[in-house]
């Protein structure tokens, strides 16, 4: 952190109350008070009519046993293991490309972003065409190649075509987070590395890579915050009759428990797992960056 | 900018040594752009023509787009998402340049903790929050209108106050400086020399947070009713996806209608839009 | 087309006869056409007193649950509204409803003449919460063109589930051989029981779930007769539409001419009515053990927070009202609770072709579709597995032991 800055004299240090008023307010009440709110009612059993009853750890408890919770828990873990190799590996992948002398290479840039800025909703309905078992695209090239159809988003292949689309969707950020990070590593290294011979694989392991280290860390931990929390396309794609999905993750989960049917409880108690199991992972992430990083 | 200045190439010498890097883009690209070409060609079709697999219409026609923008009503689903993502970028860049300005160049006891205590709070998984801001909004009796959509935008962000922050630090101290031994107070300098340089990266937040609101599904379905004079576009999508089920066409010229409106706002401000992307990434 | 808009979007229509009325909101849903009857049954309400007025808001149906939730948790619910019983009692465990035995002790007569069927889904312990506005029951519906066409006497009073296999196979036709089917002999739902799944179950002398609603029964003993009876069909046959095929044709293969057979409501009258070919009645075909049908019924509750509770009293029980019941019944789709009205030319007599009396009828044999706390959930857990079933992406017996593992979760000790 830089030292450079100015002092506020006297009086004037009314300003940067009132400049900072509002970023604090909404990390004292959004932030850091609905985590001890959140962590409070996972406390309590609570339909939201009636007064709030204190149960203890029943909640926790009961999570043990539930299969709904369990089903939701591995598909949220099933489809970050696919998910953030996939949009990390793919992102640097597009990145490196992008980063040499191309032709066209802003068009390029914002062809990969298009599906970042398009609303998930909307390009999710495209995509539940193209996976529609009836005549949908995906199904009519299998057809046309006399393949049997397969039911893309139902609850055998759901898991991976959603997966297939929250990438697709992702890859345009990540590439961007790259293309920083690779416009960071000083040109003469390459340069240098040429001069001794390496061709563009072993510069890839042996210099872009190591110098990327930290946009990976840094693109790998947005990347699983995403996951986990992922939602907008599983609930478009994967919605059933009843309000369910072919494919329930925890936060379509608890968005069912909690506003579906009333137990805010039991929803604060997942989304408590939940961020756990976030703030685990960041933890390893970081452990690890100081360990290989430096 | 490339490593050219040593090969010294000719287009085709360059498009020879580096074919398979563009077959590889190339190739990339299709896959990401596949599906709006795929939903452009099907809105184009007549409805009966709508499972004939051609990319290109065999035969064209414009009216699939009254008919969905009738269907939805969605003069009003656009009036409400925009009112909202107006609403909501205006919160975003007030607040958020305020705090970052604060946050980059005035010094003050604690301002190191309180900024890696906001930034901490990106780590924190948006359903930690949701259930307390419910009944914060149900508390304050605004459970059902839209000011739930738009009001925690004027609560600033660890994301957008980061952004300006780094942007804000590439400003010259000097100019502060010079304005102070002319009395200018610290809300003139945020107001009359911050904000005007920092033009670029104020439109990089202003679109990131017109985009995110335009697109946000889950707090519109928590808060709003799901009715089409009352809802977003998001969930109207997701209505009109249960109520004309099969109707492909019809469908993708009310999705083509909901994102024209990002995409062009996108293609003018594209390069701001990644340079200010780019920067989160900068440590 | 514009029909459908404002089918979509919330209609608010406020008939205010005298400006110092207390004002009450009566939400419900339905569809537009339903809204004209209604302002009729508001008008007729408002002109016998003056001092009230109604606001009727009418939304479809999924839309308005998610409102009704979204005012109830806002604390804005309206006076009143619309309920369907088998959800009736998770409401009413929440407190939002308002307890009408008081007014049913001081107007002994309001529930003189009613059916005990449906105001059996509104009794609870401590008295009514609600009261049932109109019933259901679920009947064949064939199309007489196919049965002529295939050369098949139409379904009568004595035919068997058994007749309904064969019928249903023959009726399912592949008519320009390309290897598809074309015409299939029903066109029904699997997610929701009441139109076919839970007569048939009670029909093979199984239950759906225990008296005390503790234990999902709808995948054990006699039911799985039943099963094995409905996969045959899906399976073997091919008889009935999965569900891909019914999403090409507007969730309702029977309107669309393309099914033979449909079991449904008499709420589909009115639309049935404009059907091009020619179509009848009959009732829901013997199991082995018995003949059955499910009744349900749609009723009116009270907010319990309202500010009006005997202006919104007096509008309920004009709903149930000779006079109300009337008015309501010409709308032709929901059967009058009201015995006098139900066997009267009103109802019998309606426009629309079917045979009106064969649904009154059927509550002879009719069990209640089931009404219990977590119905909301249990009806999930049960019809999404079966739903897989009829994609073909699960087979029954794994269906039914997800059933089994999860079901009974989600009914409340």
């Amino acid at each position: 952190m830089s030292e450079a800055g100015i002092r506020a004299k006297g009086r004037e240090r009314i300003w940067i109350g009132i400049l900072l008023f509002p970023t604090l307010l909404g990390l004292a009440v959004g932030a850091l008070g609905s985590i001890a709110a959140t962590f409070g009612l996972s406390f309590f059993d609570w339909d939201m009519f009636t007064p709030p009853q204190l149960v203890g750890l029943q909640n926790y408890v009961d999570l043990l046993s539930d299969r709904k919770f369990k089903k939701a828990l591995f598909n949220s873990i099933a489809f970050s293991a696919m998910y953030v190799p996939a949009t990390v590996i793919l992102s640097l992948l597009v990145a490196v490309l992008l980063n040499r002398h191309v032709y066209g290479k802003s068009l390029f840039r914002l062809l990969f972003f298009l599906p970042v800025v398009t609303s998930p909703t909307a390009v999710g309905l495209v995509w539940s065409w193209i996976y529609s078992k009836d005549q949908g695209l995906l199904n009519s090239i299998l057809g046309a190649m006399g393949m049997d159809p397969v039911y893309w988003l139902g609850s055998k292949m759901a898991l991976y075509s959603v997966v297939v689309v929250n990438v697709w969707g992702a890859i345009g950020e990540g590439m961007i987070i790259f293309l920083a990070g690779l416009q960071a590593i000083p040109r003469d290294v390459y340069e240098a590395s040429m001069l001794d011979g390496a061709g563009p694989v072993k510069q890839f392991f042996y210099i872009t890579i190591p110098l990327l280290i930290p946009s990976i860390f840094f693109q790998t931990i947005l990347s699983t915050i995403n996951a986990f929390q992922a939602f907008d396309y599983i609930y478009i794609l994967t919605k059933t009759a009843g309000g369910g999905s072919t494919v329930p993750t925890l936060v379509f989960n608890l968005y069912r428990e909690g506003f579906n049917f009333f137990r805010m409880g039991n929803a604060s108690a997942q989304a408590v797992v939940l961020a756990a199991m976030i703030m685990v992972l960041t933890l390893i992430y970081s452990h690890l960056q100081k360990k290989w990083g430096q | 900018m490339s490593n050219a200045h040593l090969l010294k190439p000719t287009f085709a010498n360059h498009m020879r040594s580096n074919a398979l890097f563009y077959v590889l883009l190339i190739g990339g690209a299709i896959l990401m752009i596949g599906p709006f070409v795929w939903m452009v060609s099907t809105s184009l079709k007549v409805p009966g023509d709508q499972f004939d697999r051609r990319l290109i219409p065999a035969r064209i026609t414009l009216s699939n787009f009254p008919t969905a923008w009738e269907l939805m009503g969605f003069s009003n689903l656009i009036w409400n998402s925009f009112k909202i993502a107006a609403l909501s970028t205006i919160g975003q860049v007030l607040t958020c340049s305020m705090g970052a300005f604060v946050f980059a160049i005035v010094k003050f006891p604690g301002r190191e903790f309180l900024f890696v205590l906001l930034l901490a709070t990106l780590m924190v998984p948006h359903q930690m929050t949701i259930i307390p801001e419910f009944l914060i909004f149900r508390w304050l009796g605004l459970y059902g209108t839209a000011a739930p959509l738009y009001l925690p935008s004027f609560l600033g962000g660890a994301f957008g106050v980061f952004l300006l922050r780094q942007y804000f630090r590439t400003i010259p101290i000097e100019l502060s400086e010079a304005a102070r031994l002319d009395g200018a107070s610290l809300f003139d300098i945020y107001w009359r020399i911050y904000l005007p340089l920092a033009v670029p990266a104020l439109a990089a937040l202003a679109i990131f947070s017109f985009m995110s609101s335009w697109n946000d599904l889950f707090s519109a379905l928590i808060y709003l009713p799901s009715d089409l004079e009352k809802t977003t576009l998001p969930v109207g999508l997701s209505l009109f996806q249960k109520l004309y089920q099969g109707k492909w066409t019809i469908m993708m010229a009310a999705v083509l209608i909901s994102v024209t409106p990002i995409m062009i706002a996108f293609f003018f401000v594209q390069k701001q839009f990644i340079q200010g992307l780019a920067l989160t990434g900068i440590k | 087309m514009k029909t459908l808009l404002t089918a979509v979007s919330a209609l608010a229509l406020s008939t205010s006869l005298a400006y110092s009325a207390t004002e009450i909101r009566y939400m419900m849903w339905g569809d537009p056409p339903e809204i004209a009857v209604w302002q009729q049954l508001v008008a007729d309400f408002e002109k016998a007193n003056p001092d009230i007025s109604v606001k009727v808001e009418v939304t479809d149906w999924d839309s308005y649950w998610e409102k009704l939730r979204v005012q109830t948790i806002g604390g804005d619910a309206p006076d009143v509204f619309a309920m369907d019983a088998p959800i009736y009692p998770d409401w009413q465990s929440r407190g939002t409803l308002l307890n009408l035995q008081p007014y049913l002790d001081a107007n002994p007569d309001t529930l003189k003449g009613v059916y005990e069927g449906p105001l059996k889904a509104y009794r609870l312990a401590d008295g009514f919460y609600g009261l049932p506005r109109d019933f259901q029951t679920i009947a064949m519906f064939y199309n007489k063109d196919m049965f002529d066409a295939a050369g098949l006497a139409y379904p009568d009073a004595s035919w068997t589930l058994d007749d309904l296999k064969s019928a249903a196979a023959k009726l399912t036709i592949d008519k320009d051989g390309d290897g598809t089917t074309d015409q299939w002999g029903i066109s029904t739902e699997v997610w929701d029981m009441e139109p076919f799944w839970g007569p048939v179950v009670t029909a093979f002398g199984g239950k759906i779930i225990s008296d005390d609603f503790k234990t999902t029964l709808m995948d054990k003993g006699k039911a799985l007769d039943a099963w094995n009876f409905i996969t045959g069909m899906v399976r073997d046959d091919h008889s009935i539409m999965s569900d891909e095929e019914l999403d090409s044709y507007g969730y309702d293969g029977f309107i669309a001419n393309v099914a033979a057979m449909t079991f449904s409501g008499h709420w589909v009258i009115p639309a049935y009515n404009e059907a091009t070919f020619n179509w009848g009645v009959a009732p829901f075909p013997k199991g082995p053990a018995r003949r059955a049908t499910l009744v349900n019924s749609a009723g009116i509750v009270i907010g319990a927070n309202t500010a009006h509770p005997d202006e919104a009293w007096k509008f309920v029980s004009y709903v149930l009202s000779e006079e109300g019941q009337s008015t309501l019944s010409a709308l032709g789709f929901a059967i009058p609770v009201r015995e006098s009205v139900a066997t009267s030319p009103v109802y019998l007599q309606q426009k629309s072709r079917g045979d009106h009396k064969l649904f009154v009828d059927a509550l002879d044999y009719a069990i209640p579709k089931p009404s219990f706390r977590g119905y909301e959930e249990w009806s999930a857990a049960v019809g999404d597995p079966l739903s897989l079933v009829w994609t073909g992406e699960m087979s029954l017996e794994e269906a039914l032991d997800e059933i089994a593992a999860t079901a009974d979760d989600t009914l409340p000790n």
